[in-house]
Parts: structure tokens; C-alpha cells; sequence
């Protein structure tokens, strides 16, 4: 039997099996959970130890001689000694150097492109200044960089940053101030819900894609079989719970 | 129990084939509703339509089969655009889970565009480290990647020609389903190395990237499905995005009125919560 085929039945299985678990948690759904843990975890280790381990370390180190790479390998194995407790304080070094290395490149680049940047791109004008023409006020919401936009992005910035203002009353003007940051916040976590709807209904678009796709004759059609099987099973499943008394205890 | 009440208790699974429904009827019977391009998916489009031939695009893959359907089709969407540019396509990944798929990818779309391997695009895959990963690349590509996806020696391959780090990549686009992706290519890639980065995402992270694409720091951005159906129609070759774009439309117009319902039956419920105590 062509591999395609195949593929296409395990597919088709492990995603009505999946979303068997609308219906209610059962065996089956729970096989396909652990089933794609399993897979995508022993897929992580066997590409981790071909490209790590063989490629990057043994290959290099035994057939072109580069003994260098024998500092970051014994760097490495220092971790290892977490597993050996009178040797445990070794591993210490191996920590001090990765937590080093990391915040030294981290720290300054993450300041840089989030900090800098956007405070860069938050206090503009708020009138532009054009070559020629003097100063001027742009109307156009589409913009971006229009004035308008500019004043939208001064207010909400500053009633966010004074709603989170803790250690003033929230009382007066104050208030009006802080109810606009809050609803500022509410269009800014209305949009991310929306976007995470979106995102939602695109996985299940592409699951029902497949599922249409492998109802097709040339697959042998695994859609129609396996949602039997599944129905199938669910119903056996249910009957057998109800026939099975619950255990007095 | 009211009318009202009933419906506030309504078994989920009503919901469930409410949306399981409105999904699955536009995909059987597409209606092809319009599809607006916005600005930031013209912003990846123009650039790389403004590339000259033989330009090295790196293209980073940066994620997994779990969000294939949103961004496989994006990817796709550049490919065929980049190919028909005759673009160098140096391709990547910063996640070992999605190599395998990467791979397969790449090798179906340069096929059906009668591209080879290694002379007009490689696949690098996997490299460990993360963001420490590009800032290798920045330094010395070959360092970092001494050998492509099929173990063949990187150095002296025609695509690879003058392109010794990142510093020679003309335009970088990171498809990214999370962390390691869009926002480490900045960090510790084009705000170190300075070249030009495009991004495209997941719809759950869109709007985390919508500031860095407002400041400038990145010069467009394809979010989730909906835009890489805008890619798709921006190239002309209509896909997978684009049949999906009905049933995202029912889906969203199902859940505003499931919403809308919800509020209506909740202030009918007050009001009449209100008139008993008035009442009494």
C-alpha cells in the first residue's frame, strides 16, 4: 500500500479521535494525546542526536580533526554532573557561563529593539514638520504616523500608564482618567481575543480540509470509515458505562 | 426555566456543531467572497516584488505541524513568489519539530517551479541554540550551518555564492508560530546585522507584532490564514488560504451573532430579575 495512503489514514484517525473529545473525554481521544506527545517528542530526540551529536560534534571532532569544539562539549557535560551529587557543584560553572553568555546578548538587544525603539516610535510630533510646506496636521486615520493617530496613541499611553498607577487615588478626574486607560486596555485585549478566535478557526479549517481531502475514493475513503469508528466506539463506550454498575465505596 | 435561561444553559455541544457547521458547509460549497489586501501583507509582497534577480532571500521557517494550516500556506505563497522573482531562496528553520515538514515544503514547491537544489535554493534545517543561532549566521554562515539539511558541505554551492553571513542576505522574511521566530529575527538579527526583515505569524501572536511593524522595525507582516489569503491573491495563485477564507468569514459572523444572542438573553434575564423584586 502507497505510504500516501497510509498517512492519510493515520491522519484522518488521529484527528477524528481528537476531536472526539467535544463529545465528551474518552480512550480514544486520549490515545491520540499521547500519541502525538510520543511522536513529536522522540521526533525532537532523534533530530537532536543526528544533528547535535553526530554532525555537529562527532563528525566535525573525528574526521576533520577540529578539537576546539571539545571546550563546549566538556562546558555541556559539566551539566551533566547535576546527576552525580557529590559532583553537583561542577555543573555550577556550566550555568554560570550559559546564564552569562545569555543575559550579557539578551539584556542589551532586548532594551534596544523593545525599549528604545518603541518609546522611539511612541513620542513623535504631534505636528509634522514638512520641508517646504511648514508645519502640518494629517487627517488620515490610515496612516500611521498621521497626527491624529498620534494623538489617539499620546492618550491611550498615558491613561494606561496612570491607570497603572497604584499608589494614587483613582478619584476625580483622576477616575475619568483611569476608565480610559481600562478602556483602552478592553480594545487592545479585544483585539487579541479576536485574532486568537481567528487563529482557532484556521487550525479547524485545516483539519476539516484534510478530512475532506481524505474522503476521497483514491485514500480509500478514511473520513467516512474511521468518523464510523469513531461514532461507533463512543456509542459501544457509553452503552458499556451504563450497563457497568458504579463501585460502592 | 424560561426561554431565556434555557438558552444560557445550552449544552455546549449545540455550539460546538453550530461552528463545526459554519465551517465545514463554506468548504463543501465555496462562495468566494472578496478578499482585501491590506497594507502590511503589500509590505512583504512590494518588497520582495522590488528585488532584483538572483537577490538572496532567507526564508526562516520557524514553526511546527501544530500551526500548518495558518502558516504552511504562507509559506508556500512566498516560495512560488520568490521562484517566479528568480530569487535565491537560502531556507532555514529555529525549530526542530518542523524540519522534516520544512523540507517537504520546499522540495514540493521548487519542484512544481523547476528549481534546483543548491543552485537556486538550500534547505540548512536545524541548528541548535535558538537566537544564539542567528547571531552565528551574522558572523559566518558556514559556521553555523556547516552542512545543508541533506549533509551536503554548504561551502562552494552555487546558491551560497557571496553570501558569507547575514550581513549579505538582501531580504529576510521569518514565518513564526512563537518563540524562537519573528522577534528574535529582529533582536539578534536585523537590528545586529541590519538588513531588511519581513515577518508572518500565527493570528494568536499578530497582535504582539503589530508594534514592531508600526515602528518600522519590521516592513510588513502576514498574520494567520486571512493573510496568506491576501498573499495568495497578491501572487495570483489562489490556494488552500484562500478556499479557507469563507468559512473563517461563517465562522466569525456566527460567533458575533452567538455573542450578540448571549448579551441579549443575559439583559432579558436582568430585566426580568428586575421586575420580580419590583414586584415582591
Amino acid at each position: 500500500m502507497d505510504a500516501t495512503v497510509i498517512g492519510a489514514w493515520v491522519a484522518t484517525g488521529l484527528t477524528l479521535f481528537i476531536f472526539s473529545f467535544l463529545y465528551k473525554d474518552n480512550p480514544l481521544f486520549k490515545l491520540a494525546e499521547n500519541l502525538y506527545v510520543g511522536v513529536s517528542v522522540g521526533y525532537t530526540i532523534v533530530k537532536t542526536y543526528d544533528t547535535v551529536i553526530l554532525h555537529l560534534i562527532w563528525k566535525p571532532i573525528v574526521e576533520h580533526q577540529e578539537w576546539t569544539l571539545l571546550i563546549p562539549v566538556g562546558i555541556g557535560l559539566l551539566m551533566l554532573t547535576r546527576y552525580v551529587p557529590k559532583a553537583a557543584w561542577l555543573s555550577r560553572y556550566a550555568f554560570a557561563f550559559i546564564v552569562g553568555v545569555g543575559a550579557g546578548l539578551a539584556i542589551p538587544r532586548t532594551v534596544s529593539s523593545f525599549i528604545l525603539k518603541q518609546i522611539e516610535d511612541t513620542v513623535r510630533p504631534l505636528v509634522m514638520l514638512v520641508p517646504g510646506d511648514g508645519a502640518s496636521f494629517s487627517w488620515n486615520l490610515l496612516n500611521p504616523a498621521s497626527s491624529v493617530n498620534v494623538i489617539i496613541v499620546l492618550i491611550g499611553v498615558s491613561s494606561v500608564l496612570f491607570y497603572f498607577f497604584f499608589s494614587v487615588e483613582h478619584s476625580g478626574p483622576g477616575k475619568t482618567v483611569a476608565r480610559t486607560g481600562v478602556l483602552f486596555l478592553m480594545i487592545a485585549f479585544g483585539a487579541a481575543f479576536g485574532y486568537t478566535v481567528m487563529a482557532r478557526m484556521s487550525l479547524l479549517i485545516g483539519r476539516l480540509t484534510d478530512l475532506i481531502e481524505y474522503s476521497d475514493p483514491s485514500y480509500g475513503r478514511p473520513t467516512l470509515w474511521l468518523a464510523l469508528v469513531t461514532v461507533g466506539t463512543l456509542i459501544a463506550l457509553s452503552l458499556w458505562r451504563r450497563s457497568d454498575p458504579p463501585s460502592s465505596s | 426555566m424560561s426561554f431565556a435561561e434555557r438558552m444560557l444553559n445550552i449544552d455546549r455541544r449545540i455550539i460546538f456543531a453550530v461552528i463545526g457547521l459554519c465551517t465545514l458547509l463554506p468548504l463543501l460549497y465555496p462562495v468566494g467572497l472578496p478578499i482585501k489586501i491590506s497594507q502590511e501583507v503589500r509590505g512583504v509582497y512590494d518588497h520582495i516584488e522590488s528585488l532584483p534577480e538572483r537577490s538572496v532571500l532567507l526564508l526562516s521557517l520557524d514553526f511546527d505541524p501544530a500551526s500548518k494550516p495558518e502558516l504552511y500556506p504562507q509559506a508556500v505563497a512566498i516560495l512560488r513568489h520568490a521562484f517566479k522573482k528568480n530569487l535565491r531562496v537560502v531556507a532555514m528553520t529555529l525549530w526542530v519539530s518542523g524540519t522534516g515538514m520544512a523540507d517537504e515544503l520546499l522540495t514540493k514547491v521548487a519542484a512544481e517551479s523547476g528549481k534546483q537544489r543548491g543552485t537556486d535554493y538550500i534547505f540548512l534545517g536545524w541548528s541548535p541554540g535558538g537566537t544564539a543561532v542567528i547571531i552565528n549566521m551574522g558572523q559566518d554562515l558556514y559556521n553555523a550551518f556547516p552542512s545543508d539539511y541533506g549533509g551536503k558541505p554548504t561551502k562552494g554551492q552555487p546558491v551560497l555564492e557571496g553570501v558569507n553571513s547575514l550581513k549579505d542576505v538582501t531580504y529576510a522574511v521569518s514565518l513564526g508560530a512563537g518563540n524562537p521566530g519573528v522577534e528574535a529575527w529582529y533582536v539578534f538579527g536585523k537590528d545586529k546585522y541590519k538588513f531588511e526583515l519581513g515577518g508572518g505569524c500565527t493570528g494568536v501572536i499578530a497582535p504582539g507584532l503589530y508594534p514592531l511593524l508600526r515602528s518600522g522595525q519590521i516592513n510588513g507582516l502576514i498574520g494567520g490564514l486571512r493573510g496568506a489569503a491576501e498573499y495568495e491573491s497578491l501572487i495570483g495563485q489562489k490556494g488552500r488560504a484562500v478556499a479557507g477564507m469563507d468559512a473563517q468569514s461563517a465562522t466569525h459572523v456566527a460567533i458575533i451573532v452567538l455573542v450578540a444572542l448571549c448579551n441579549v438573553f443575559y439583559f432579558m434575564l436582568r430585566r426580568q430579575a428586575h421586575r420580580q423584586s419590583v414586584q415582591s
